[in-house]
């Protein structure tokens, strides 16, 4: 953090903040993924910060990469956006041709500071890739069961219910998992995630069962599929993705229901989680806490909340779905069973 | 344009033949290329051409004369002749996923020669500054360096790059770099003949490849025999697959083991009792170019042919489960012959590994949306005879020929190219199609 603070002040500007920029670009446009806000930010903090070798460029992305991953409670889908960021830079540098070790590390510079809004295009086009992939798997007559607020599943929905106006359009079912936690904290009672999505298909004629968590096992047996979205894809082909995510996995296995993940391939992060707990988040999902506890605790928070390790909220937390439980996973880069993602992500590492 | 009788008829030669795979071959060297194509598709049509290996053959065979026949120097315009006869082809029969694979490895086979064309010309310019080891701090050649760089700004941005990456790479022409003004050569990429000629060449070289594989691809399966079947294992397979028995008789000239064999009636018991007791019709269409000399009863293997209802009975006694397909999708599921799913549940439920032998030929790029559509109906008769007309009427018979296989049932796949998990064909379907074609 003081590192940032140091090189900003030699630059003579205000202080550029990469966690405010990130925060700010994910709440200026809701069709923004978390990898490809990070991305940006990194784009304008090199546009503030004039870096002219690349040791020293590489050296400030690191640093203010590591200070957001800090900063961001959840930094999952954000690390696989920053990591690719890195790894093309250096990848690029490495390369023989045209932006390649000429020296030219200005070219490069250029072109990434000038080429900050066609990256966001290029990912929101990267979703018209997986629903072009990924049309195929909604058939007429078929029932998909889905959760969470993901836009690369809405979009996917979408698309199959108004494929080239009215007739043509594929005739299926949705049965949308809501939670039972409300995305909004200030209002408890407020709508739950997906909501948005469900009017959506609703509008474009698409019969939509809305079902609690409880009653998906209950559900599965008059679904055909499960399709869900991801935040992050880890180097295994597993999923990190809403809380819920996981038993929907397991249940559909059980049932022996095909489940799908639709996921951007600039969501593949470089992790290898071992199992539930051992995500790089803070998240306390499970407290044992006696009457004792609860009353400490009260009175600590009365005291001040500051100092305390900034956790995800629970409407925020997340859960680790095994790739074994998953059918496939729809890419813009193709559908690729859970193993390819490992070749992927070496592809850019190594 | 041409009726399908006239086509149909072997043109000058009037052999009483049978049609089939080797009337066709036969025939394709005197027929009009257009007419052999309509005989390839309605022999496709009529089933007359239905084993796998036959229609890749068929196939391939057809595309080579396709190819030779197309008098174009352009790389374009051969992939879309070939793509047009490919998707004719394919439409005769969807089902046939291989006829599909052996067109797209052809397009993928013209696209590599062309690039491998346009890149040869490119390191041609600029081979003498820019070199494969980064030089760039040789003084010398920095101007030479500079100069090319601008010169090649257009082809060089062909992505040497991976999918990850295309999110942040390559400039689109219209955000190109800091091209220094006039710095783009207008002129594209020059046509010029002997290289282009080279290039039909070079994918006809290709094709025969591509044939030769087929020919050798059980003899280069059966290499792998040895490291899978035992001594005195007892091993289970199902219908008259070649594959898998010239596999267990290169087993068989070394070892000594059990084979049970089920049946696989109603639509392949005849030919699998023939290939058991080895007195197979020599003038069999599928056959007649891999006759084995002896069957494995004659290497003193003992076969025990069982009806398809005893094989969860015997499953507990087996050591290993050897399949034939039809076809392998990318996900590691399998079209096989119908009674393999039970097969290989039976396997499962046992703990007894499963293992199929498939050249790479019948693995496709295509994900199986739909299971049931991939599934081929036959003739009902062979389940009820028309002689029984009054149960006929009354019944609704059916013959399904094939089984969908999920991957979780198959421990190992052996193709040509080695053994191979099936969350591992993902890779070899990449290595062997082309993105672009996998949906032309």
């Amino acid at each position: 953090m003081a590192t940032t603070t140091e090189g900003t002040a030699q630059a003579g500007v205000k202080p550029f903040d990469i966690v405010a920029t990130y925060n700010e670009l994910l709440r200026s446009d809701p069709d923004l993924t978390m990898p490809i806000a990070a991305i940006e930010a990194l784009v304008l903090l090199l546009t503030h910060e004039p870096s002219s070798t690349i040791s020293e460029t590489l050296d400030l992305l690191e640093k203010s990469t590591a200070h957001l991953k800090k900063a961001i409670p959840n930094p999952i889908g954000l690390s696989a956006g920053t990591d690719l960021f890195q790894r093309y830079l250096i990848t690029t540098l490495q390369r023989p041709g045209q932006l390649g070790p000429a020296g030219d590390f200005k070219a490069i510079r250029t072109h990434l500071l000038s080429n900050g809004r066609l990256f966001i295009r290029r990912a929101k086009e990267s979703r018209e890739k997986i629903v072009a992939f990924g049309r195929g798997f909604i058939r007429d007559g078929c029932t998909v069961l889905t959760n969470g607020g993901s836009r690369a599943v809405a979009s996917l929905l979408q698309k199959a219910a108004d494929e080239e106006g009215g007739p043509s359009a594929v005739r299926f079912n949705v049965i949308y998992v809501l939670s039972s936690i409300s995305k909004n904290i200030e209002e408890p009672s407020g709508e739950p995630e997906g909501m948005e999505t469900v009017r959506a298909l609703r509008a474009k004629g698409v019969p939509v069962s809305t079902i609690p968590e409880s009653a998906v096992a209950y559900a599965l047996g008059k679904a055909d599929m499960v399709i869900v979205g991801a935040e992050g894809v880890v180097e295994n082909g597993g999923i990190v993705s809403r809380m819920g995510t996981y038993q929907i996995g397991l249940l559909a296995k059980a049932i022996g229901k095909p489940f799908y993940c639709v996921a951007e391939s600039h969501k593949f992060v470089r992790l290898y989680p071992l199992g539930q707990y051992d995500l790089p988040i803070e998240q306390h999902v499970i407290e044992f806490r006696s009457e004792e506890d609860i009353a400490e605790q009260n009175k600590q928070s009365a005291d001040t909340s500051a100092d305390r390790p900034i956790e995800l909220p629970l409407c925020d937390s997340v859960d680790f779905t095994p790739p074994h439980l998953i059918s496939a996973l729809i890419t813009d880069s193709g559908v690729l069973t859970p193993s390819a993602v490992s070749e992927e992500l070496i592809k850019i590492w190594f | 344009m041409y009726s399908p009788q006239l086509s149909y008829m072997p043109s000058t030669t009037s052999q009483a033949m049978t049609p089939g795979l080797s009337s066709f071959l036969k025939s394709l060297k005197s027929n009009p290329i257009d007419t052999s194509i309509e005989n390839l598709i309605s022999l496709l049509k009529r089933r007359q051409i239905c084993h796998s290996r036959s229609c890749a053959t068929a196939t391939a065979h057809l595309l080579r004369s396709v190819v030779s026949l197309c008098r174009t120097s352009e790389s374009a315009k051969l992939i879309e002749r070939v793509q047009s006869v490919g998707r004719r082809l394919m439409a005769a029969q969807p089902r046939e996923m291989v006829v599909g694979n052996i067109v797209r490895r052809v397009l993928g086979l013209i696209r590599d020669e062309a690039e491998d064309d346009r890149e040869a010309e490119f390191a041609l310019s600029e081979s003498e500054s820019q070199p494969q080891t980064p030089r760039a701090f040789d003084d010398a050649s920095m101007p030479l360096d500079r100069d090319s760089l601008a010169m090649g700004t257009e082809r060089s941005s062909r992505p040497p790059l991976t999918s990850m990456f295309s999110l942040l790479s390559h400039p689109e022409p219209e955000a190109s770099l800091p091209s220094t003004p006039g710095s783009q050569s207008p002129n594209p990429i020059p046509a010029n003949g002997p290289s282009s000629k080279d290039l039909r060449a070079e994918v006809l070289v290709g094709i025969n490849e591509i044939i030769d594989e087929l020919d050798q691809v059980d003899e280069q399966i059966s290499t792998y025999a040895l490291e899978h079947i035992h001594s005195n294992e007892i091993i289970l397979t199902h219908t008259s697959s070649t594959t898998v028995q010239k596999f267990l008789l290169r087993a068989a000239t070394k070892r000594k083991f059990t084979v049970i064999h089920a049946e696989s009636y109603p639509n392949n018991h005849k030919v699998t009792h023939d290939t058991v007791s080895g007195n197979l019709p020599s003038d069999d269409d599928l056959l007649s170019f891999e006759s084995f000399k002896k069957p494995l009863i004659a290497h003193g293997i003992t076969v025990i042919l069982i009806p398809d209802s005893a094989v969860f009975a015997l499953m507990s006694r087996v050591n290993k489960v050897i399949l034939g397909t039809h076809s392998v999708l990318a996900n590691g599921g399998l079209v096989a012959a119908a009674g393999t799913r039970v097969i290989a549940r039976a396997a499962k439920v046992h703990q007894t590994p499963v293992v199929v032998v498939s050249g790479v030929y019948k693995l496709s790029p295509v994900y199986p949306f739909d299971f049931d559509s991939l599934i081929e109906y036959g003739d009902a008769s062979k389940v009820l005879p028309y002689e029984d007309g009054d149960l006929v009427d009354q019944i609704d018979v059916q013959n399904p020929l094939y089984d969908y296989v999920p991957a979780e049932l198959v421990d190992l796949y052996i193709t040509n190219l080695g053994g191979h998990a099936p969350s591992y064909l993902y890779r070899i379907v990449s290595d062997h199609y082309r993105k672009e074609d996998i949906s032309f």
